[in-house]
């Protein structure tokens, strides 16, 4: 974290939230008593979903059940958690100021109602900020539940769970040899390219590695491992994948919009999440956007610096996905593409 | 204590502060109580702001609300609720557990409280009456009509009504839609819920006949109706919306709009029927309206406003109507002095 990167976008006051997703038995209690006994300094409210016996004197714990609300949107795969929302307001209103909310779901949580949240409601999106769903990983049982053949219309949860982290806690690792570690970060990578896996045993990773990491931070992440850009393999599947793409230019705001909106609306169901960092046309700053279903917020991050090439960098995570499609339609958006047809 | 505003129709009557950042105000009979987010509770004399009594409820409070005669208060909260009566000072009644959303009294005998999926009925010592069975998601307002005889239960996809004692409801009013506040007129003749979907709803009692207003920028989670029944006040966008309700109701009618806030964090009728509004902003204005005025879709501008608290307004209430209680986030309670009645 000690290097300067160009989306060091500036901080904005907002409450940073981490989600805490994984199938029970993977850990999640074990890193939840971790983070709430370890000395950080950090004062942190937790809002579990599962009733765990934790009573820690310099947390708030609050004790939520799964709510699903659908939005009158038009908007079908658009749900969001009520009962989330319900308690994040309240603890908006309290006057101790807490430092961090750590959202822990049920095993069998989906998580796009949980991101969703943070896109729908006004007053929570004015005051906190997703920082980043974290998924635990049971490395020796996963592969099973990754395996499970679900009815139809029914979402693998396991799947889906790895699908959105933005990081992935591989945990248990002393329980699995190195030939079952590898095929499970192998499964991992081929749902979610991008996704930073962290290995552990007995849920023991370094705070800081999962706690106010900014999911946001695109840059960092594609830095670390870009070579999922290129990968070309599964063009039309109907399993889970990513497609990164990578192209210099600057794009045409509005050509941009038409195409993302259009995308969105059309395979918004497929595509669960998406995130990129673009140059605007016109703009000195960097657009970082990010996406879950048809959901889409962006804002305005780092400053592009005088000799920095314009790279545009977008990552879909989904089914159906279409790579030829999507970076036929981003470099439409391209302001020089028009031109050049 | 009395501070004279240079206008001298208006004047601090009183001012405390709490330790805690208030969430809601309720004013009837001769008192005021104001909760907390995190459960200091202080049940105030109107007149004076001298505290009569002082509860807590450890997990945090939402609402409080008196009884008519101010001979009880309810207060609910994330964790539960509590029932505190005047006589003898004391919490005749305290559940934690479930989140509890609202209460509100159909009578000084009878109070219906929000507790999870449920709302529970209790009589003037306490004594749970009857319960309803659990709706499908969290209680988020409740209501009573035809002189307490009917309950409606707002919860996510309904509002219900259930006849006294009686758990399963007799009439369901569906909209698939997250109902955050519930507002029920005077004249019983409009149900209304705001949603978190940006919209109010609205059926007619009569025959369930629906309209829906949609198109706020933000969810509506502050609903109110005046005396009258008349006039209809709703937040969900920076600007107040109030919606003419009389004779056929306001479908295909445009609402006054009141701009002032950035942010609407309270709203309150004065009583009677001049159509007088107070409404209080994130950044600490409070904003008083003759909301009835001039023309369907007009603009409106406060007549005056209160600006000299730089915290959120945190609730807003009217103790009878020369009294005008205000809470902000820092703490503190105020209450204004009006003493003309027909102006502000």
């Amino acid at each position: 974290m000690t290097e300067a990167t160009t989306t060091d976008a500036p901080r904005d006051g907002r409450v940073p939230v981490t989600v805490l997703t994984g199938f029970l038995g993977s850990g999640k209690t074990t890193l939840l008593n971790r983070i709430l006994t370890e000395h950080h300094g950090m004062r942190i409210a937790v809002i579990e979903n599962e009733f765990g016996e934790i009573g820690i004197d310099d947390a708030l714990v609050l004790d939520a059940e799964e709510e699903i609300f659908e939005m009158n949107n038009g908007c079908i795969c658009c749900t969001v958690r009520g009962d989330l929302i319900r308690i994040l307001g309240a603890l908006m209103r309290r006057r101790e100021k807490f430092d961090h909310i750590l959202i822990e779901t049920t095993g069998l949580a989906d998580p796009a109602p949980v991101a969703q949240t943070f896109f729908m409601d006004d007053e929570i999106a004015a005051q906190l900020r997703l920082d980043a769903i974290i998924t635990l990983v049971d490395a020796a049982h996963v592969l099973q539940h990754l395996d499970e053949v679900k009815p139809e219309g029914v979402e693998n949860e396991a799947v889906e769970q790895i699908a959105f982290a933005d990081r992935i806690v591989l945990n248990k690792t002393d329980l699995a040899d190195e030939e079952t570690i590898a095929e499970v970060e192998a499964r991992v990578k081929a749902i979610n390219a991008p996704v930073q896996i962290l290995r552990a045993r007995n849920a023991e990773v370094d705070l800081r590695q999962i706690l106010d990491v900014g999911a946001f931070d695109l840059d960092r992440v594609l830095k670390d491992d870009p070579s999922f850009l290129t990968e070309t393999e599964h063009q039309h599947d109907t399993t889970v994948t990513s497609v990164g793409i990578e192209l210099d230019g600057e794009v045409d705001d509005s050509r941009l919009n038409a195409w993302l909106g259009n995308l969105l609306r059309t395979k918004g169901a497929d595509i669960f999440r998406s995130k990129g960092i673009l140059a605007i046309a016109g703009s000195g700053r960097q657009y970082v956007f990010q996406g879950v279903h048809m959901l889409l917020m962006g804002e305005e991050g780092a400053q592009w610096r005088t000799d920095e090439p314009r790279r545009n960098r977008l990552v879909f995570i989904g089914r159906n996905l279409d790579r030829d499609e999507l970076e036929r339609g981003f470099a439409d958006c391209l302001a020089t593409a028009g031109a050049a047809a | 204590m009395s501070i004279t505003t240079p206008d001298q129709a208006l004047s601090v009557a009183w001012e405390i502060t709490i330790d805690d950042a208030p969430v809601a105000l309720s004013a009837r009979g001769d008192l005021v109580a104001v909760a907390g987010a995190e459960g200091t509770v202080r049940v105030l004399d109107a007149a004076m702001g001298a505290e009569m009594g002082a509860l807590d409820l450890p997990s945090g409070a939402l609402k409080a609300q008196l009884s008519p005669s101010a001979s009880h208060l309810a207060v609910t909260g994330p964790m539960g609720y509590a029932l505190w009566r005047r006589a003898d000072g004391r919490v005749i009644v305290r559940e934690s557990g479930a989140w509890s959303s609202s209460a509100a009294w159909a009578n000084d005998e009878r109070v219906a409280i929000a507790s999870g999926r449920t709302a529970l009925v209790f009589d003037a010592d306490g004594e749970e009456l009857w319960r309803t069975e659990p709706a499908a998601s969290t209680v988020t307002d409740l209501a009573w009509l035809r002189r307490g005889r009917r309950l409606a239960v707002a919860a996510y996809g309904a509002v219900r009504g259930h006849e006294r004692h009686t758990a399963q409801p007799v009439v369901t009013y569906p909209y698939i839609g997250s109902h955050l506040a519930l507002a029920v007129a005077p004249t019983e003749k409009w149900i209304c819920s705001g949603n978190q979907d940006a919209s109010i709803h609205i059926w007619r009692t009569r025959d369930g006949s629906e309209l829906t207003m949609s198109g706020y920028p933000e969810k509506v989670s502050r609903l109110a109706f005046n005396d009258t029944g008349f006039w209809l006040a709703a937040d969900g966008a920076p600007d107040l919306t109030v919606w003419d309700f009389s004779g056929k109701g306001p479908a295909g009618t445009a609402p006054r709009q009141l701009r002032c806030h950035e942010t609407i964090t309270a709203l309150a009728w004065r009583p009677g029927a001049a159509g007088h509004l107070a409404s209080g902003g994130h950044d600490g204005t409070v904003a008083l309206w003759h909301a009835t005025g001039g023309q369907p879709a007009n603009r409106l501008r406060p007549v005056r406003t209160l600006d000299d608290v730089d915290s959120a307004v945190a609730a807003l209430a009217w103790a009878g109507p020369h009294l005008l209680i205000t809470a902000h986030r820092d703490g503190r309670v105020r209450a204004y002095g009006l003493p003309s009645r027909t102006a502000l």
